[in-house]
């Protein structure tokens, strides 16, 4: 089914501030937020929760760290154990410089592609934005019309307070 | 409430920027046909690239011979420039990562110029391990990969093989790093370009971002993790580079203290690199409100501490020496400062230490010629100091027999320039096809030390 | 190597065997190209294959099927090697060698341990010498007036001509080296018989014959004695350099070194004078540097004081006073005559005045029929100076016709421009020469020989020790040995094995008892390389007193520079000049490669101005020889009044090294601006009463601008650092650790330092199941001969990579000899000696930084180099405190198809890139192991023999298993002599040393270096 959004438009993170604040007052249903930068204060004012990434980069830290000692160890202890300058087969104290490397190396990797991965971010997605300019120096807030108590004017009417610079409403075929 | 605070503070960003206006001053340049100067300088760096290809071309053809190397001094300008080249990447690295973490806001207008200094940098030194093997064509032994020889693995002891994966990991965090930073600003390329093939071109690259907030959370959390995992990684990096000599039983190479010296060393050659091409970049791009005099300060003030800290070393080699009541560890230093080679070791000194201790004075940080001049006695000091630890410490070592002197050839000197050449032919590339600041990052903080008053009006 | 599996010839069929098969394997290896093989397969063919296409002008044949043999000889096994005895002919000394055959190709030379002198030892020169086998500039033909021609025709006119001669009465000289060969000597007398007029000149370039012209004098024969070095407690050494040169080099060393045993704590004393540095005198307990000038006056004082303690007052006007002090004299004359008739004096003067001193010396002392031996005298020097003044005057005048000359280069190795000019005037000159030497680019016929591993020769070096030369493997070329060139010449022409076979039947059976049957004898004396017969008799005289007359005068005014014309033990008179193995080997003091030059010492240089390296002017207008220009070099413990050049050098054989060695932009030629390497000096020899002079020439010195820096492969002289760097309370490294040989006999653990077992962070981890290999080396019997770097490069297919890359110190020799100077007590210079490879580290720091695994710890204790592995990070080579490892900095040329047969199969050829060193031999490790294996028993002590150690003339190495506590390297480390170098570091060395033992009185040896 279509929906109904209204789209506020504004030039500064403070009037944002304030309109995202006001619309919750008012129980309007926060669609997203659009900012040229990571505006602060935004998250608490839209009531997000924190986000879960740094659970997944922990634990591929240590799967990575994890698989690599076990790989050290067996391929110098176990798979061809050679005697290196008279040396244990297995020199533990040794293997801890790459152990720690490539702990980073999967924690980092995994991080920016958990990221991509549930921001939906790929290669060649279409952008889609509210109004031109949100990557640049607007601010756009959208909101969604849910029920039939909802009503446009006292929208309308909410932005123009909050120094909007433009209002306008846009009708999707689905959510974004 | 921290508004409030911050209004104490002078403004990061000159020039009171409208967000329209930082997006312009960066974008523009970019869109604007390349001026004279850069060609000029983008044909002499690429030239320098091109005796450097021309060089090692011929020592991959011909040997290692053609270097002025022998059988006491394996390693010289090789492996002296390859430390020196993963120093300057350092400070990137600690820009972006480290600064981010003790929320230093000033840098972000320089984080980005100076993450792609170290990508730049990191490519310089990875060329050298490869090519200073007898056998270039078989450097990839140094990975593990699974093969028809046994298979046969490769020696986890090695400090070498440690440098292979903190290489690699560093160079594939850093450039992960770069691009999650740039990602909201080629959004805002792709958007207000006009060009169709820039716009196509930004449009894949920036993955479809909008600015839409809840991405912006996550982003906020991914760089946090990167600049987390970044900070311990740099300082895992150079200690590694500075076990391929402590793990060593040679005099002179063999020392504990290596880890935090070569670390200091690190961030202090880096730090003055970052200032070099800055007091170039800001000149170059007209961008004088955004790095700021109060940037090359603190920048500067960060030169002094790490030059102190790499003095505090220089002095402490000496005492350890002297303590161990090791004669080979006294000749060793006795030699360095008064052998053969003492000129190396002063020019170190000199570089690193003395001319350095100007920056002491207010004035001399806020007059950028002389900050500029001094960057660059640092950056030469810096890769002094790595050929006196490499070379000296080789060239007399335990049997009196096998004591013997260096010299570079031809080819060796004409590398090191074609490095040189390489980093800075990238650099300008960068200067001319990527925001060299951060524009999302300076939208961000373009309030700070401004009241909101004057900010509305 | 091991004796088990030690092949020599037994029967008839199968020495016949040798050369025929290999000549059959020849025809129908030549049908193949050598590149269509495996590397293995190559080496086989290749022997043949390019030695054949070599003689038929190097055409490759087209590929043909490989056709098998036929029947496969019994003898030869592939891969197995099979050692025939036979004689070396590297110098006049003839030390019995075994040439190591691989597949039909000889691929090195051993010391045979059997032979009365050499007792396996072998020098450098005759480790080197296979590779003259190889040489693919030896003459392949016969040549009339430089242009090839064919033996019949070479025959044909020589014999016309010699017709012609006959008829007219000619005149025909032969004029040779010494001449050790008795079936030789016979076929010449019987050659030069058949003329009216004629005579056998010898001479030898580095001549002792005033030695035989004063025992004529003394005791009314020419003969050269047989000295007893082990028989000698106390030796005074007149500027003879027994150890490295002088007659029979390998023999004395064998010798001195019994004669130094401090396990048997007998330790001869030996005082050496000598106007240079010499090898000898680098191992002397006490030495005096001496102007050449002086030793008439010198010797005429000491005998003087051993007479007075004989009793016998000499009516002898007062001499001069004498350079070195008078206490030592006494103290030297004291030593003597305490030990007389266990003592000897030696001189390599060549003042026949001076010899007789020495020899009335040994009389007086009692050393004949101990020391020395006339009875059967040494035939290694034969050569008659007299002869060859009257030869030339001969000559300059035209009387002479024909002149023949043989294993001499008379245009070269005497004093040049004379000669040439001299030669030019004979009619007929026919050389002998296996190269295109000075000598043989005048002849008008040049006949070359064969190298002495591909003909039938015998030897007789020493009188009773007759020694038999076969062949082991054909001639590749058209060349004809001398013995079948004279007998062609006169008339009869049989195979040289016949020649040689009946000579022995005839000659030399009679003189032996013990074996009845000739065919037994011969396979004999075939098989062991030798036989011990009767010795010549010579009748000498009781000593005849009235040549005794004293010297009172020296020789020269006073403060004059001498010059001092002196043989390398790598060049001697310049028949190694073809041998890059010989230019490349370190001059064992100098160290330099390359080159000659002119040393002088410290005070002269300073005195000069010149430094090492800056080339000067010697001059000696007065006898108007032309200028010598070379490159200085500072040599401690010289004569202040002397300076040094080298004889051999830039010889014209040397001008095919200027390209030798890695080619690229920065590279020099290993030649100077003659076009040569070196330059000769022997236009400075004198030829005056009646002996070629080595050291009479006055020279004036004058400093040029020019420079050419040496190739030297030691910069850094002592053990001490340089004064200002030295920290405070630092004593000179104790690298080479040493005593005297009062406090050894006190505490035989004197002078070692730090021998405590250090802890081990893992003792259990690698136990040696096995054997544990391991060596000592004794430095005080090493004499820094060098011989073992030669055969370490031989056996280890070590490439040579020419002057610039040595002078870059990048010389690739995986055994390297340090030397370093130090200052004794009494102000002398003390060398020491320290043969220095890769120690095979139990805790290796090389191994554990390797990225690769490409070298790693056999279960067996080496320390192995992989290097197929090897990615070239030279890491370990950083991290070696031995600095034991060698890079290879280049693809070192070997498109030389010839000289490649000579490489050791068991041995890869390493490619650019990688790193080598010392592997303990690891080929001769796993042969020994395979070969006990297969008999089901366990490698015996000895049975693998490194080749450092199997060369070595003084058995100072010593190698095996040092888990067997029988063996003797392990005895040898429980020896408390003992020391490792650089023990503080704990990296377990599996090389010890023992200490060098200086045979002095005061106990405190505290050397203080420098």
């Amino acid at each position: 089914m279509s929906k109904r959004l209204f789209v506020g438009v504004f030039e500064n993170e403070q009037d944002t501030l304030a309109a995202v604040r006001a619309s919750r007052q008012r129980g309007f249903k926060i669609v997203d937020v659009y900012a040229p930068y990571a505006v602060h204060g935004l998250e608490e004012a839209m009531g997000l929760a924190p986000s879960r990434l740094p659970w997944i980069v922990f634990a591929l830290g240590l799967l990575g760290a994890g698989l690599k000692v076990w790989f050290e160890f067996w391929t110098t202890a176990i798979d061809w154990p050679v005697n290196v300058g008279g040396k244990p087969f297995n020199s533990l104290p040794a293997f801890i410089p790459v152990t720690f490397e490539v702990m980073v190396l999967f924690a980092a990797v995994g991080a920016v592609l958990s990221f991509f991965f549930v921001c939906r971010l790929f290669p060649g997605k279409r952008t889609l934005l509210p109004v031109i300019g949100v990557t640049d120096d607007r601010f756009a807030l959208v909101l969604e019309e849910t029920d039939s108590r909802f009503e446009p004017t006292e929208v309308q009417k909410m932005f123009e307070t909050l120094h909007a610079i433009h209002v306008e409403e846009q009708i999707t075929a689905e959510p974004e | 409430m921290a508004d409030a605070v911050l209004t104490l503070r002078p403004p990061l960003i000159d020039g009171d920027k409208s967000i329209a206006q930082v997006t312009h001053d960066v974008c523009a340049p970019m869109e604007a046909r390349p001026s004279g100067l850069w060609w000029l300088a983008l044909a002499a760096s690429s030239s320098l690239l091109l005796l450097g290809a021309l060089a090692i071309g011929y020592q991959i053809a011909v040997g290692v011979g053609t270097w002025g190397l022998n059988r006491t001094i394996g390693w010289a300008f090789d492996i002296t420039n390859f430390v020196f080249w993963i120093g300057i990447g350092h400070a990137g690295t600690l820009i972006s990562a480290v600064l981010f973490l003790f929320r230093q806001r000033w840098r972000t207008s320089v984080n980005r110029a100076a993450e792609a200094m170290t990508i730049f940098a990191v490519m310089c030194a990875g060329i050298f391990p490869i090519i200073h093997t007898g056998r270039p064509w078989f450097a990839y032994w140094l990975f593990p990969y699974p093969n028809t020889r046994g298979s046969l693995w490769v020696n986890f002891r090695s400090p070498l093989v440690w440098d292979c994966f903190a290489i690699s990991t560093y160079f594939t965090v850093s450039a992960m790093f770069w691009f999650i930073g740039l990602l909201p600003d080629l959004a805002t390329i792709r958007d207000r370009a006009t060009a169709k093939w820039r716009r196509r071109l930004a449009g894949i690259l920036s993955l479809g971002w909008n600015g839409s907030y809840r991405g912006w959370q996550r982003y906020e959390v991914v760089y946090l993790l990167l600049a987390g995992l970044g900070t311990p990684l740099v300082i895992s990096v150079h200690t590694i580079v500075s076990w391929d000599f402590a793990t060593s039983v040679l005099p002179g190479w063999h020392a504990t203290l290596f880890p935090p010296y070569f670390v200091a060393g690190a961030i202090f050659s880096g730090m003055s690199m970052v200032l070099t091409l800055m007091i170039i970049a800001r000149k170059l791009m007209r961008l004088e409100d955004y790095i700021t005099l109060r940037h090359i300060d603190r920048m500067a003030k960060l030169v002094i501490l790490t030059s102190c800290i790499v003095g505090l070393s220089y002095a402490t080699e000496f005492f350890i020496a002297l303590y161990s009541g090791s004669s080979y560890e006294q000749f060793v230093f006795l030699n360095r400062a008064m052998g053969p080679m003492f000129w190396a070791y002063w020019t170190m000194v000199s570089c690193n230490l003395l001319i350095p201790q100007l920056l002491w004075f207010r004035r001399i940080r806020a007059y950028v010629p002389a900050v500029f001049v001094i960057s660059i006695f640092v950056n030469i000091g810096m890769w002094f100091e790595r050929f006196v630890i490499i070379v000296t410490s080789l060239s007399r070592d335990f049997l009196p027999s096998n004591w013997f002197h260096y010299a570079p050839t031809r080819i060796e000197i004409a590398t090191l320039m074609g490095s040189f050449g390489l980093f800075f032919t990238l650099f300008l590339l960068f200067c001319r096809f990527v925001p060299v600041i951060a524009v999302a990052e300076v939208k961000g903080v373009l309030k700070y030390g401004i009241s909101h008053e004057e900010g509305d009006s | 190597m091991s004796s088990g599996n030690k092949h020599y010839w037994k029967a008839l069929e199968e020495k016949e065997g040798g050369p025929e098969f290999l000549m059959d394997a020849a025809q129908d290896l030549v049908e193949r190209g050598p590149r269509q093989f495996g590397r293995r397969d190559f080496l086989k063919a290749a022997g043949f294959t390019v030695g054949v296409a070599f003689a038929t002008g190097c055409s490759r044949a087209p590929l043909q099927k490989a056709i098998p043999l036929l029947s496969q000889p019994e003898e030869i096994v592939p891969g197995r090697s099979l050692f025939y005895a036979s004689t070396c002919s590297g110098c006049n000394a003839g030390c019995g060698v075994l040439a190591k055959v691989r597949d039909g190709r000889p691929i090195k030379l051993e010391g045979n341990p059997e032979h009365p002198f050499s007792q396996g030892g072998l020098c450098a020169t005759g480790q080197a010498s296979i590779l003259g086998l190889y040489d693919s500039h030896r003459l392949q033909h016969p040549l009339k007036q430089g242009n090839k021609t064919d033996w019949e025709v070479a025959d044909r006119e020589i014999l016309t001509h010699l017709a012609s001669i006959r008829s007219q009465h000619g005149a025909v000289r032969f004029l040779t080296g010494t001449i050790t060969s008795p079936s030789v000597l016979a076929a010449m007398q019987e050659f030069l018989k058949s003329f009216s007029d004629s005579r056998h000149v010898a001479y030898d370039p580095l001549s002792n014959s005033a030695i035989l012209d004063a025992y004529q004098q003394t005791h009314g024969t020419r003969l050269l004695p047989h000295f007893h070095f082990e028989k000698a407690e106390v030796i005074a050494s007149f500027d003879a350099d027994f150890l490295g040169t002088w007659i029979s080099p390998v023999e004395f060393t064998t010798a001195y070194r019994a004669g130094r045993n401090l396990e048997e704590k007998r330790v001869s004393y030996h005082v050496q004078f000598e106007p240079r540095m010499s090898l000898t005198g680098s191992k002397a307990d006490r030495r005096f540097a001496v102007a050449p000038c002086d030793f008439g006056v010198l010797l005429t004082h000491l005998t003087r004081l051993v007479a007075k303690r004989a009793g016998i007052s000499l009516d002898w006007a007062e001499p001069d006073a004498s350079s070195v002090p008078r206490n030592c004299l006494d103290e030297l004359a004291d030593r003597l005559w305490r030990a007389r008739g266990r003592s000897l004096v030696v001189c390599g003067s060549q003042a026949i005045q001076e010899q007789v001193l020495a020899n009335y010396l040994n009389h007086l002392l009692g050393n004949y029929g101990a020391a020395i031996e006339l009875d059967n005298p040494s035939l290694q020097a034969q050569g008659n100076d007299q002869d060859l003044e009257s030869l030339i005057a001969e000559l300059q005048t035209g009387k002479v016709d024909t002149l023949f000359v043989y294993g001499v280069n008379p245009a070269f190795d005497l004093p040049g421009d004379r000669w040439r000019e001299a030669l030019s005037k004979v009619p007929l000159l026919v050389s002998f020469s296996q190269r295109m030497d000075e000598t043989a680019s005048l002849a008008g016929y040049v006949v070359p020989e064969p190298h002495f591993l591909q003909s039938w020769n015998d030897t007789e070096a020493v009188s009773g020790i007759a020694s038999i030369s076969q062949p082991t493997v054909h001639p590749f070329a058209e060349t004809r040995s001398l013995l079948e060139t004279l007998s062609v010449w006169n008339g009869k022409s049989n195979s040289g094995y016949e020649l040689l076979r009946d000579f022995w039947r005839a000659r030399v059976f009679p003189r032996q008892k013990k074996e009845p049957n000739f065919d037994a004898f011969w396979d004999r004396s075939v098989h062991d390389g030798y036989a011990e017969v009767a010795p010549a008799v010579v009748k000498t005289k009781p000593f005849d007193l009235r040549a005794v007359q004293p010297i009172l005068r020296s020789s020269a005014n006073a403060n004059s520079l001498a010059l001092v014309l002196y043989p390398t033990l790598s060049m001697l008179d310049g028949r190694n000049a073809y041998n890059p193995w010989l230019h490349e080997l370190p001059d064992p003091i100098s160290k330099v490669t390359w080159d000659n030059y002119a040393s002088l010492s410290p005070a002269t240089a300073k005195k000069l101005g010149v430094n090492n390296g800056d080339i000067i002017r010697i001059d000696a207008s007065a006898k108007n020889l032309k200028q010598l220009e070379l490159p200085a070099y500072i040599q401690p413990g010289q004569h202040d009044d002397v300076v040094a050049v080298a004889l051999g050098y830039g010889s014209r054989l040397s001008s095919r090294f200027a390209k030798v060695g890695p080619q690229w932009i920065d590279a020099l030629l290993s030649v100077g601006e003659n076009g040569l390497v070196g330059q000769n000096a022997a236009s400075y020899l004198e030829l005056k009463d009646g002996a070629l002079r080595y050291a009479s020439t006055q020279v004036a010195l004058s400093r040029t601008e020019k420079q050419r820096e040496l190739a030297c492969t030691q910069i850094h002289n002592t053990l001490n650092v340089p004064e200002k760097l030295r920290p405070a309370g630092s004593g000179p490294r104790s690298i080479v650790q040493e005593t005297t040989l009062a406090a050894f006999l006190k505490d035989p653990h004197s002078g070692v330092e730090d021998d405590e077992e250090k802890e081990d962070l893992w003792p259990t981890d690698h136990p040696y199941a096995g054997p544990r290999w391991g060596m000592v080396i004794d430095l005080n019997a090493c004499t820094g001969c060098s011989s073992c770097v030669i055969a370490c490069q031989v056996e280890n297919n070590i490439p040579v990579v020419g002057r610039d890359e040595v002078r870059r110190n990048r010389e690739m020799h995986w055994m390297r000899i340090d030397r370093y100077y130090s200052e004794s007590d009494d102000g002398q210079v003390d060398v020491a000696h320290q043969p220095l490879m890769c120690q095979q580290c139990e805790n290796a720091p090389c191994e554990t930084v390797c990225p690769v695994l490409a070298t790693v710890h056999s279960e067996d204790g080496l320390n192995q180099q992989v290097y197929n592995r090897c990615v070239g990070t030279r890491y370990c080579a950083n991290n070696c405190p031995y600095k034991g490892r060698r890079f290879n900095w280049f693809n070192y040329s070997h498109d030389d198809h010839l000289q490649n047969l000579v490489l050791n199969p068991d041995v890869t050829v390493r490619s650019r890139g990688v790193m080598e060193k010392c592997t303990f031999c690891v080929q001769r490790i796993q042969e020994a192991k395979i070969e006990a294996k297969r008999r089901g028993e366990n490698v015996v002590d000895g049975a693998v023999q490194t080749a450092c150690q199997q060369s070595c003339p003084a058995h100072a190495i010593y190698f095996g298993d040092l888990n067997d506590p029988n063996s003797r390297v392990s005895k040898m480390m429980q020896n408390p002599r003992r020391y490792r170098v650089l023990e503080e570091l704990n990296v377990r060395p599996a090389v010890g040393y023992l200490t060098v033992v200086r045979n002095r009185d005061q106990e405190s040896k505290e050397e203080q270096h420098g």
